[in-house]
């Protein structure tokens, strides 16, 4: 496989932390990034920094209680829920 | 009542195959011309929206709270998010991605409803931003940058859900989806309907310009010298 730029790398982590390339690419770069210093740095400071923003702006997991109740009234002011229950006999 | 939404990944995929951009974003959503009149659908879609939509709720609420910041408007949205996903279902494909489906329905509504003030085009002045901002700016403090990401990690949350939540929000909602809610560039071309390379770049920039407001998150709190 061929040589790849420092400079080719660090346009790619970006990509690769997302895990948008395929697998022969991924493992292209990672070859090149666990003999290189600068740019093991550079990706694992890249994926620290993605685990960090989720982490952080993840927010409430806290559904209110009431609110799936809304939704199925709404939903059941717009005729959800009101066929006849069962199968309907045949004629 | 115009329902289209079926249509659109055909019309993305060819818009994607002639790499045209377009990014008006005027055909109307499942439901959107809503006259009020109500829209039963069949039974069976009806059972499929009870097992398949209806449990994705926390995730959308999560993620209509992080648009909006606040828990009413969120109830709000997700309430009309589910209005119109039901509205639309049947022309929702079974066997597709439906979680980007009802985020698609999400997103559009919060930009629709929420954000009609901002109608002109956003844009960020990124261009004296350059790459590896952040890192470049650990490294000048003579420290290992990739362990330099405690700085960062030391600030309050809310620092940095505000880094975020000022950018302009084609960056936001992108950086979003893709860290936050973990979708693929794929799946935020679908829900955002714009090209890849749009998403990318909306991507790379929206990081870059949030990069630097960490930065500056950074240097209020006094936890660096700059």
């Amino acid at each position: 496989m061929s040589e790849i730029s420092c400079e080719d790398v660090l346009h790619e982590i970006e990509h690769l932390v997302d895990g948008e390339l395929d697998a022969d690419q991924a493992a292209h770069l990672e070859h090149h990034i666990s003999a290189c210093g600068s740019c093991f740095g550079h990706a694992d400071f890249r994926r620290k920094l993605k685990e960090i923003v989720r982490i952080k702006c993840q927010g409430t997991d806290d559904t209110p209680e009431h609110l799936l109740m809304a939704v199925r009234e709404r939903l059941h002011a717009e005729g959800m829920g009101q066929h006849p229950p069962g199968p309907q006999p045949q004629a | 009542m115009a329902f289209v939404v079926s249509e659109y990944d055909c019309r993305h995929r060819e818009r994607e195959a002639s790499g045209r951009v377009s990014q008006h974003q005027t055909r109307p959503l499942a439901g959107e011309a809503g006259s009020g009149e109500a829209q039963r659908q069949p039974a069976d879609l009806e059972a499929r929206f009870e097992t398949e939509a209806l449990p994705l709720l926390p995730i959308l609420y999560a993620s209509a709270y992080r648009m909006t910041r606040n828990a009413a408007d969120a109830e709000d949205l997700v309430q009309e998010t589910f209005l119109r996903a039901y509205r639309g279902f049947h022309q929702f494909e079974p066997g597709t991605n439906l979680k980007a489906w009802l985020y698609r329905i999400l997103t559009n509504t919060f930009i629709n409803s929420y954000r009609k003030k901002q109608r002109e085009p956003q844009t960020i002045s990124d261009d004296e931003v350059e790459d590896w901002y952040l890192y470049s700016k650990m490294a000048e403090r003579g420290a290992e940058p990739s362990a330099e990401t405690s700085v960062i990690e030391s600030l309050p949350d809310e620092d940095v859900q505000a880094a975020l939540n000022g950018l302009p929000d084609q960056f936001r909602i992108a950086v979003m989806l893709a860290d936050v809610d973990g979708f693929s560039y794929k799946e935020i071309a679908e829900i955002t309907e714009v090209p890849i390379g749009t998403v990318m770049s909306r991507l790379h920039r929206g990081r870059k310009a949030l990069e630097k407001a960490l930065w500056d998150k950074v240097k209020e709190r006094g936890l660096v010298r700059d």
